[in-house]
């Protein structure tokens, strides 16, 4: 994990000494009352969805530590080569701890970390850590798991449709676990996929959510940054299941749940281990148990029996007895990928990139 | 007047953004001096500014060429990134990674295909006359697709979970920052020899002259003998020249990979520059600094003050906007003209 040489540290450290003389030092000495944390969003913030749930975080470090905490937040940064800047400029201002929320920010931040030794970087969804990068990811899986048994429970053509934003592991395991939960409780249900492509399209989206209905699908899971999937799914007489944030007013009632996903834990954490100066990179990568990911109120469309299974079945994930991705798992083509009585191993979960039977759809 | 125009749109953008920002509670001189003077105040902020102004100025060089001559390449953008494909395609699979020829053979990659890249649209419109704003605009969404399909397919990082990236470049084959504390590099050296080419060509040479020419009258250019089609191949390579090179310099500067997407809208926002600048050397080159100006003020206003981003680009749309109002009112003259109401005053008035 940790590949930083002498050579790298004696490096880096001239080239920190270099930037301080460049005009750093009045920003250190203020920093020594309030400990400053900058954020990157990758978005603006909007009523919902992913950048949404990170302004939260960042809000509970707010209402945790109050005056003695000095926020920058700087949002719609996607590039890579702009990021990079965002990260160096917010690492010489002074911030001891920044937080990175989008993929590709992971590269820039490797740029930068290593020039700052002092400041902690946190990167949500990153693979690649440092001496001072730690990732933190949610596992979406255990939340699509759950949903999609709601899905199989309510379906009653046995079709579930999903739309992603980009088929990056990321996406294409929880699509897998969305369908593995509904074959839990119906085996022969299949899972319609489209890839958009894009995080934030509501017209592409919502093409594609028609698209879904029209092959027979009437439980629909969006994967992308807008509400778009739930809503043209309620307007269609579909169920519907929300990601990040609870969606459920946009759903015309039909939203059966919301993986929702709470990074207050991940923020706040790494802040205060920040200010007691224990912090160190870490691999966070919590679901269900650690309430990281959490299911949104269920439909009240659901007979209470099965919501009563339901609950138990976050219980179960949460506690370790059912893994969502416990074999035998077979891929589109039938050939066995995990074998009975085993279950996935985490580096395969993270670098998902194959459909489980039952999907419908290409990964291009 | 010319020169008047940017001085009056300037004044008017800084009164009414400073009513603006005024009405949102913020100290317009400390929120315009944060836009404007900090983020020029360090030495890591002029080399910001320059390496982002950088392609958008080699690119405007090469569309000027073909604006100059009415032939509108507005796919950039798709130049830009095939010649980062064919760069870092070089970069990626040369057999020797070590090589000192990677540089210049991914400068003649990048060249290449962004130059082949825009010879379909040049084909196309020279033999067949079709729409070049069409056609270059939509090989954009092309090549945007065949660098998802490489990403996500064979270029992919074997390394990288998956994730759609391609490994980073050897070290030779990235350009070297004058300092590595900066991100400037020596790509900024190819930006100048354009500007300077872009210069000798558009008003030293007979050639550029004939360009501008069929531009401005292209009956008077075509009775002068001065073919259509000439214009087409040499306007639209050279927009597809500067960008494949600006592609190039930024796989091998700030990117160092391929992601699915590259390019922050240099190819676009060029675009507008090159219109800032007037198409002319000299213009492109302020109209270049502005517009990176503006994009790092932005950035440094929502880090000092906690602006949002909306409100800076709202402030970023008042410049260029009065910036080419004030031109529309220079070349035009406003009058009103009354209806006429009835005939027989008409005829009375005689």
């Amino acid at each position: 994990m940790n590949d930083v040489t002498r050579r790298d540290f004696l490096r880096y450290s001239g080239a920190v000494g270099a930037v301080l003389g460049a005009g750093g030092l009045s920003t250190i000495a203020q920093a020594q009352e309030v400990l400053k944390i900058g954020a990157v969003y990758v978005s603006p913030v909007a009523e919902i969805g992913w950048t949404k749930q990170h302004s939260l975080g960042v809000e509970a470090i707010k209402a945790a530590f109050g005056d003695k905490v000095e926020l920058t937040v700087i949002d719609n940064i996607f590039m890579p080569q702009d990021a990079e800047r965002i990260f160096r400029e917010l690492a010489s201002a002074g911030n001891k701890l920044i937080f990175g929320t989008s993929f590709s920010h992971g590269t820039p931040m490797q740029k930068v970390a290593p020039r700052f030794p002092k400041v902690a970087f946190e990167h949500c969804s990153g693979i690649v850590h440092l001496a001072n990068l730690g990732t933190f990811e949610a596992k979406y899986y255990e939340g699509t798991f759950v949903a999609g048994a709601a899905g199989g429970y309510m379906s009653k053509s046995g079709k579930i449709g999903f739309i992603g934003g980009f088929p990056i592991p990321d996406i294409v395991g929880p699509a897998n676990a969305l369908l593995l939960g509904a074959q839990s409780v119906n085996p022969n249900a299949t899972c319609n996929t489209i890839f958009l492509n894009s995080w934030f399209d509501p017209g592409k989206e919502k093409e594609a959510a028609k698209t879904l209905l029209s092959q027979g699908c009437d439980v629909i899971c969006s994967m992308t940054d807008t509400a778009t999937g739930v809503q043209v799914a309620g307007e269609g007489g579909a169920w519907s299941i929300g990601y990040a944030s609870d969606m459920a007013k946009f759903g015309s009632g039909k939203q059966l749940t919301a993986f929702v996903l709470d990074w207050t834990s991940d923020y706040v954490g790494a802040a205060k281990a920040v200010a007691a100066g224990t912090w160190k990179p870490e691999v966070r990568w919590d679901g269900l148990a650690a309430g990281v990911v959490k299911m949104a109120p269920y439909n009240d469309g659901i007979p209470a029996d099965t919501k009563a299974k339901l609950k138990q079945l976050e219980a179960d994930i949460g506690g370790g007895k059912v893994h969502p991705y416990g074999g035998e798992l077979k891929d589109q083509d039938g050939s066995v990928k995990v074998a009975a009585g085993s279950v996935l191993a985490d580096d395969d979960i993270r670098g998902m990139n194959w459909f489980v039977k039952g999907m419908i759809g290409k990964l291009s | 007047m010319r020169v008047a125009a940017p001085i009056l749109a300037t004044i008017l953008t800084v009164v009414v953004g400073s009513i603006f920002f005024a009405s949102l509670g913020h100290d317009p001189l400390a929120t315009l001096y944060a836009f404007f003077v900090e983020p020029l105040s360090s030495m890591n902020g002029l080399s910001e500014w320059l390496l982002k102004a950088s392609p958008l100025i080699l690119i405007a060089c090469g569309l000027a060429v073909g604006f100059r001559a009415n032939v509108w390449n507005i796919g950039a953008e798709g130049q830009f990134t095939m010649g980062a494909i064919a760069a870092s395609g070089v970069g990626l699979f040369w057999p020797n990674p070590e090589s000192v020829l990677l540089l210049p053979l991914m400068f003649v990659a990048g060249m290449g295909a962004g130059m082949a890249w825009a010879a379909i649209p040049a084909f196309l419109r020279a033999r067949m006359n079709t729409n070049e704003i069409l056609v270059t605009l939509m090989m954009t969404y092309i090549a945007t697709l065949f660098l998802s399909y490489l990403v996500h397919g064979p270029w992919r990082d074997p390394a990288g979970f998956n994730y759609p990236q391609t490994a980073l470049l050897p070290a030779a084959a990235l350009l070297q920052s004058f300092d590595p504390a900066y991100r400037l590099n020596s790509s900024i050296f190819i930006t100048v020899a354009a500007v300077i080419l872009m210069w000798l060509f558009t008003d030293r040479s007979f050639l550029g002259y004939k360009m501008s020419v069929s531009g401005a009258a292209p009956l008077a250019a075509r009775y002068a003998g001065f073919r259509e089609s000439a214009a087409v191949w040499i306007g639209l390579l050279a927009g597809g020249a500067a960008a494949g090179i600006a592609g190039m310099a930024e796989a091998a500067g700030p990117l160092g990979q391929l992601s699915p997407q590259i390019s922050p809208g240099y190819g676009f926002a060029a675009i507008i520059v090159a219109f800032i600048g007037r198409l002319n050397a000299f213009g492109i080159v302020l109209g270049g600094l502005l517009m990176s100006l503006l994009f790092l003020g932005g950035e440094g206003v929502q880090m000092t003050l906690g602006l949002p981003s909306a409100m800076t680009r709202i402030f970023q749309g008042f410049l260029l906007f009065f910036l080419l109002a004030a031109d529309f009112f220079i070349f035009y003259r406003v009058r009103l003209v009354r209806p006429i109401r009835d005939a027989h005053a008409l005829e009375t008035a005689r």
